[in-house]
């Protein structure tokens, strides 16, 4: 056994020769590929991989179209909205008895409120609202969330310490009434309302983040890339990052719609947007008086909240699915 | 021949909250180009400590390596700055790992997890690199590597996937390939096979191979020399014939002895050594095997036995070693020799 290299001419010279490197026919395909493996397209990346499987899923595309749908509508409301509907914010007041209270009619398609406007205008201009603190606060949450969660799980020890239980004091408090606090504290208005729903959202992404780090961490290829000389920060930003950030990819989206349902409560209570600036849950406030008289203040925003959020909530769930790269398909 | 590595009285320890464990516990060895070395032992033996210390891959604060030393061809690994070993880490020594399936980053192309060590240590632009991966795969022997480069791990068998981890570890062309269990996780037709690459890959290269293994039967087929491990000490050491066919520690026997063979035409009922091996934080004074040594005196519960060179470069860790009145007994399975 000791001499079963004894015949190759490499090694009595001293090995100089690193052969392979001039192609060489290589070692003979190895029977463990089956056909299977080799029905294999050809390039694919890992979101296109994941397009096609989110693709798949029927409910998380309906939330998709409707989310694309309501940016599209919210987006181009100005062209013509105003023109057909009226304006949503301004009061006509001369017509204000005749227009007041309508009934949805091909006129008026979600009928008028009790100044006359028009409810469908001020759906999609709510729409404005809604989608504007989804995006900006859960964008606020998402990058205080990744930095805090980041810092905790690299730097551990006391770092992780203080920043985790920090986070444990905000998720203490009843989370509609810190935002409560917060916009008394920083006084009225829609931009207060995106500061302090994506302060308060920080937490839970810090904690989903750090966890998830902790977890990817542990993995051998993670071992196998400090094996392969690769340094802390590149270790950190290839094998870590891109493993840990699908959890946050997805309790992002669905946290879009708990955004837009906090905004909404806030703006229900009179903390958040205010009038006459149409917001959903400032619709549904001012549809209380009149929910058996005119039911069709409450029924149209009321349900454009839940198809959004529903819409949100969906997709983030069709993306977990789509995200992970081990089911295979 | 050159010697590339000289690992000298290693040790390796770990705190825990119930005490020390000393995972390796006086490891010597050399390594020459071209050859194979294999280290066998059970389960928590401290064989992949041992690598793990040799590519300095033990993570403080927990576990250290307290003493002994590693060169590698004349530097002091144990005295390199982190930025040294870095450079050493995956150009001059690489290691495969024991699982395939979880060795290999999910979200990245195999092809680009090739080219990364030679993104690292060669400074080559990405494309060069993932032309070069391409070269690799071919030479493990992937059919169709340019397109295969760009599949993602999910997508490659597990046979595959080891034939990719060998191409990433030879992709900068090391002197030393540490092998941790290469085979473990695979079925037993693709480990003939896998080691078959390694052995002719070995002899196009000239690397020297460090195979770690529980498999005496891997061992036989590769190793030129052995280094048998129980619970973190080196017991015995020397050729792979040496080691095969003059066994000198008792342990050794044991080994062998658990072996299923067609050569000896017996009852055919295997022998495994009595007992478990000692937890590592509690060793047993003495020799650490004496529990479960059949042949142990009361000198071996008192002493522990020094690593002592027999004959030629056969040593081995045991009191009576080398007495030629002290041979390995015929075996009964209730563990009675006679």
């Amino acid at each position: 056994m000791t001499d079963k290299h004894t015949h190759d001419p490499l090694r009595e010279e001293g090995h100089p020769v690193k052969d392979y490197r001039s192609g060489l026919p290589a070692v003979p395909p190895s029977s463990d590929i089956t056909s299977a493996d080799l029905s294999s397209t050809a390039s694919r990346t890992l979101w296109g991989d994941a397009w096609r499987r989110l693709r798949r899923n029927k409910l998380a595309m309906a939330g998709l179209v409707w989310a694309i749908l309501i940016v599209i509508v919210a987006v181009t409301a100005d062209f013509w909205v105003p023109q057909r509907y009226g304006d949503p914010e301004g009061l006509d007041t001369s017509k204000v008895v005749e227009r007041m209270l309508l009934e949805p009619s091909s006129e008026h398609p979600f009928g008028t409120d009790r100044l006359g406007r028009d409810i469908f205008a001020r759906v999609i201009y709510g729409a404005r609202i809604s989608l504007a603190v989804g995006i900006v606060a859960e964008s606020i949450s998402v990058f205080i969330g990744l930095i805090m969660g980041a810092l905790a799980a690299y730097y551990g020890k006391w770092w992780d310490t203080l920043i985790m239980r920090l986070a444990d004091v905000f998720l203490a408090f009843p989370y509609i009434l810190f935002a409560i606090a917060l916009i008394a504290v920083l006084g009225r208005g829609y931009i207060n309302v995106f500061i302090a729903i994506g302060i308060l959202g920080w937490p839970t992404i810090a904690r989903v983040f750090r966890s998830s780090i902790l977890s990817v961490k542990e993995n051998e290829y993670v071992d196998a890339a400090r094996a392969l000389g690769a340094s802390d920060l590149r270790i950190m930003a290839r094998h870590i990052m891109p493993n840990a950030v699908a959890p946050i990819i997805v309790y992002a989206t669905m946290s879009v719609g708990g955004a837009i349902l906090t905004e909404a409560a806030l703006s229900f209570l009179g903390m958040g947007v205010q009038p006459p600036t149409p917001s959903w849950g400032l619709m549904l406030s001012e549809a209380r008086a009149f929910l058996f008289t005119a039911p069709w203040l409450m029924i149209y925003p009321g349900a454009a909240i839940l198809t959004t959020v529903l819409a949100f909530v969906l997709l983030g769930d069709g993306l977990r699915d789509a995200l992970d790269v081990k089911l295979k398909d | 021949m050159e010697t590339l590595l000289e690992v000298k009285d290693l040790k390796t320890y770990f705190t825990t909250r119930d005490g020390i464990v000393k995972a390796v516990d006086g490891v010597s060895f050399d390594l020459h180009r071209g050859e194979t070395l294999g280290v066998v032992g059970e389960s928590g033996s401290g064989k992949s400590v041992t690598a793990m210390s040799i590519m300095r891959l033990i993570q403080g604060p927990k576990g250290k390596i307290e003493g002994g030393s590693i060169r590698f061809r004349d530097q002091d690994v144990l005295a390199m700055s982190e930025e040294e070993v870095r450079h050493l880490r995956g150009d001059r020594i690489a290691m495969i790992f024991q699982d395939p399936m979880t060795s290999l980053n999910p979200v990245f192309r195999v092809g680009d997890q090739i080219a990364e060590s030679l993104i690292i240590h060669k400074s080559m632009k990405k494309k060069a690199a993932f032309q070069r991966a391409v070269e690799l795969l071919d030479l493990v022997g992937i059919p169709k590597p340019e397109s295969r480069a760009k599949d993602y791990p999910h997508q490659f068998s597990g046979g595959m996937r080891q034939r990719a981890m060998i191409a990433m570890a030879l992709a900068c062309d090391p002197d030393i390939l540490i092998a941790d269990e290469p085979t473990t996780a695979l079925d037993v037709t693709i480990q003939a096979q896998i080691l078959e690459l390694m052995m002719e890959l070995q002899q196009r290269t000239g690397s020297a191979i460090i195979m770690i293994t529980h498999d005496l039967g891997v061992v036989a087929d590769m190793a030129d020399r052995v280094l048998v491990m129980y619970a973190g000490r080196h017991v015995e050491s020397g050729t792979a014939d040496e080691v095969f066919y003059k066994p000198l520690h008792p342990y050794t026997w044991g080994l062998l002895d658990s072996l299923p063979r067609h050569d000896i035409d017996e009852k055919g009922e295997l022998c495994p050594i009595q007992g478990q091996p000692p937890s590592l934080i509690s060793v047993p004074p003495g020799c650490a095997f004496s529990p479960r040594c059949p042949y142990a005196q009361p000198i071996c519960r008192t002493d522990a036995p020094v690593l002592r060179v027999i004959e030629g470069g056969h040593a081995a860790a045991c009191h009576f070693a080398g007495d030629p009145t002290f041979q390995r007994g015929v075996v009964d399975c209730a563990g009675v020799t006679s």
